[in-house]
């Protein structure tokens, strides 16, 4: 009987079931979106070394020659505790229609970013005017092994492609990159440093610092990273709070609207023997099967949404944990519950001769 | 009425509504008994408050003063869970204009009444389907139903679950003749092989008459007997 009644109407539960399918795509794909700074954070931090330099004014801006990279490197090896000191030069390229940060590196470093495993396909850096990207960024922008392309007024020749999670997307040797800006030295944006091992790192830091640079661990470079969530997060339950009260709102009119409507009907069911317990469920069976479809609806707004997204910005990150959907579900079985209380609450408590006498 | 006792009986029923501080009384007092198996017929002019004593005869209303004994149950100071559970019991209901439920077939419409009295419906809506003549019509809505056999449908919902009582109100108000006729037909046949106790409100004398007794009422008061 709750199908029969709310098929009765198709058009307003299509709307209710769309308004609880949004309200739960919302809050997934936001969710999900999160995911993309920690995929940054991740991959930045995915390197074999323990400490990240950089200028005294600290991760501001991960762009330009900050730092004099001889120089720096030199006073960096002469801190007791510091086995490798791995300048990286970044700077921004438009790679598949997105600005991209390039990581500028000495060849003989790229072991300290990736394994021999980690390559797909070619090799390392060796030549001048190499690139190597991310298999993100390759299928992002369809580019080839051995395929050229142009950047920075130079040509540019792709010799390798990595599994995605490489620090980078694209990585081109540091003193090419020194060459296209014109830098009168070798400069560089950061350095990686590598300890002699995990009891030394805190002593380096310390001495870095000491050097009047900026030192942080990878973790908590991470966290720093991670930090900025703080504030999307709280963006995300501004707008989940919000989608949820739409949600509320709507399966209250809805419901309610339903409950009047039917007021004759209740007056019969009661009349037939229905107890207002009985009257109670049935309103909230319906309600149910409005929250299901939404649910579902919304599942499938959030992957086609997922779909979409990544089809118009291929490089950019929605990891939605399945515990997520759960979650989502939740929250909307609470607005649907809370909205539909009241009008079940009113039907069960309707006089059973008023009701019959409705016209 | 015999030796048997009454298996409806109101004493002293009387119900005033209120509305913005003006009591307007439907019923003033009404006595009145009714015996297992009588088929009893309530007449009076619009107004004088036979749908009132139904609705209280029924448990759908509670009275201002007075009382209702089903079965020999008094039903003063019952909750509403407790009449509730006395009028699946013991009173089957056809209402003046059907009220079939439009989203259910006709057999489900007839087997809600059981569903809502958590007893298996098994066959039970199709053979009585069939004892009012529709069983070949028992997959069609009530729209696809004529206004007579939509009120074949409402007294089969309303026996189904084999009442004590059957209270009809104004059953064949809204029927043209040839509809009626086959309606009383029925209640006249459920009464004669079920041996079935029925209340019948109308204003219809020809109606009235198929019954084994007239009541008559005005201004919320029993007259003649």
């Amino acid at each position: 009987m709750p199908l029969a009644n709310i098929l009765a109407r198709k058009v307003r539960t299509a709307i209710s079931v769309l308004a609880v399918g949004v309200g739960v795509a919302l809050f997934l794909v936001l969710v999900g979106l999160t995911s993309m700074l920690h995929e940054i954070a991740d991959r930045t931090t995915n390197v074999d070394a323990h400490i990240m330099v950089m200028p005294a004014s600290g991760p501001a801006l991960l762009l330009g020659g900050g730092l004099p990279a001889d120089k720096t490197e030199a006073r960096l090896r002469a801190i007791p505790g510091v086995r490798e000191a791995i300048p990286v030069l970044c700077w921004s390229l438009n790679m598949a229609g997105r600005d991209q940060n390039a990581f500028g590196i000495r060849p003989e470093d790229w072991k300290f970013f990736a394994g021999p495993d980690r390559l797909v396909e070619g090799r390392p850096l060796a030549g001048a005017f190499e690139m190597l990207i991310d298999t993100r960024l390759q299928q992002a922008g369809g580019f080839r092994l051995g395929q050229e392309i142009e950047r920075l007024n130079h040509t540019f020749t792709i010799v390798g492609i990595a599994r995605e999670g490489v620090a980078g997307r694209v990585f081109m040797p540091i003193d090419t990159l020194n060459e296209c800006l014109q830098q009168d030295t070798r400069r560089a944006t950061f350095f990686y440093v590598k300890a002699d091992g995990p009891a030394a790192v805190e002593p380096v830091r310390e001495a870095v610092t000491n050097l009047k640079l900026s030192a942080f661990t990878l973790d908590e470079y991470y966290a720093r990273l991670a930090n900025l969530l703080g504030d999307m997060h709280l963006v995300i339950g501004a707008v989940v709070i919000v989608a949820g009260f739409v949600c509320f709102l709507v399966i209250l009119l809805t419901v309610y609207t339903m409950v009047v409507e039917r007021t004759r009907e209740i007056g019969i069911l009661k009349g037939i023997g229905a107890s207002r317990l009985q009257i109670f469920a049935l309103i909230l069976a319906e309600a149910g099967l409005i929250l299901a479809g939404g649910i579902i609806t919304g599942f499938v707004l959030t992957l086609a949404g997922r779909a979409l997204i990544l089809h118009l910005q291929p490089l950019w990150t929605i990891d939605i944990a399945a515990v997520r959907f759960v979650h989502a579900a939740v929250l909307a079985a609470v607005g649907t519950l809370l909205g539909a209380l009241h009008p079940a609450l009113r039907a069960a408590r309707q006089d059973p001769v008023e009701s019959l006498r409705y016209e | 009425m015999g030796a048997m006792q009454p298996i409806l009986v109101t004493r002293g029923l009387t119900r005033v509504y209120r509305s913005d501080g003006v009591a307007t009384p439907a019923l003033r007092g009404v006595d009145l008994a009714i015996a297992p198996g009588e088929f009893v017929a309530v007449m009076g002019p619009s107004g004088c408050g036979k749908s009132t004593l139904l609705y209280l005869m029924g448990l759908l209303d509670t009275p201002t003063e007075g009382t209702v004994i089903v079965a020999g149950t008094d039903t003063k100071g019952l909750a509403d869970g407790q009449r509730t559970r006395l009028r699946r019991k013991h009173i089957g209901y056809v209402f003046q204009r059907f009220n079939l439920l439009p989203t259910l077939s006709a057999e489900e419409n007839v087997a809600l009444a059981l569903k809502l009295r958590r007893r298996p419906v098994g066959g039970a809506a199709r053979e009585m389907l069939a004892a009012v003549g529709l069983e070949d019509k028992r997959r069609r809505r009530p729209g696809a139903l004529s206004v007579g056999e939509q009120q074949r449908v409402a007294i089969a919902r309303a026996l189904v679950a084999d009442p004590t009582v059957l209270l009809a109100d104004e059953p064949t108000g809204n029927l043209d003749s040839e509809a009626s006729d086959r309606v009383m037909d029925l209640v006249g046949r459920l009464h004669r092989e079920r041996g079935q106790t029925i209340v019948l409100i109308t204003h219809n004398e020809q109606v009235a008459r198929r019954s084994d007794r007239l009541v008559r009422m005005r201004d919320g008061q029993l007259l003649a007997d």
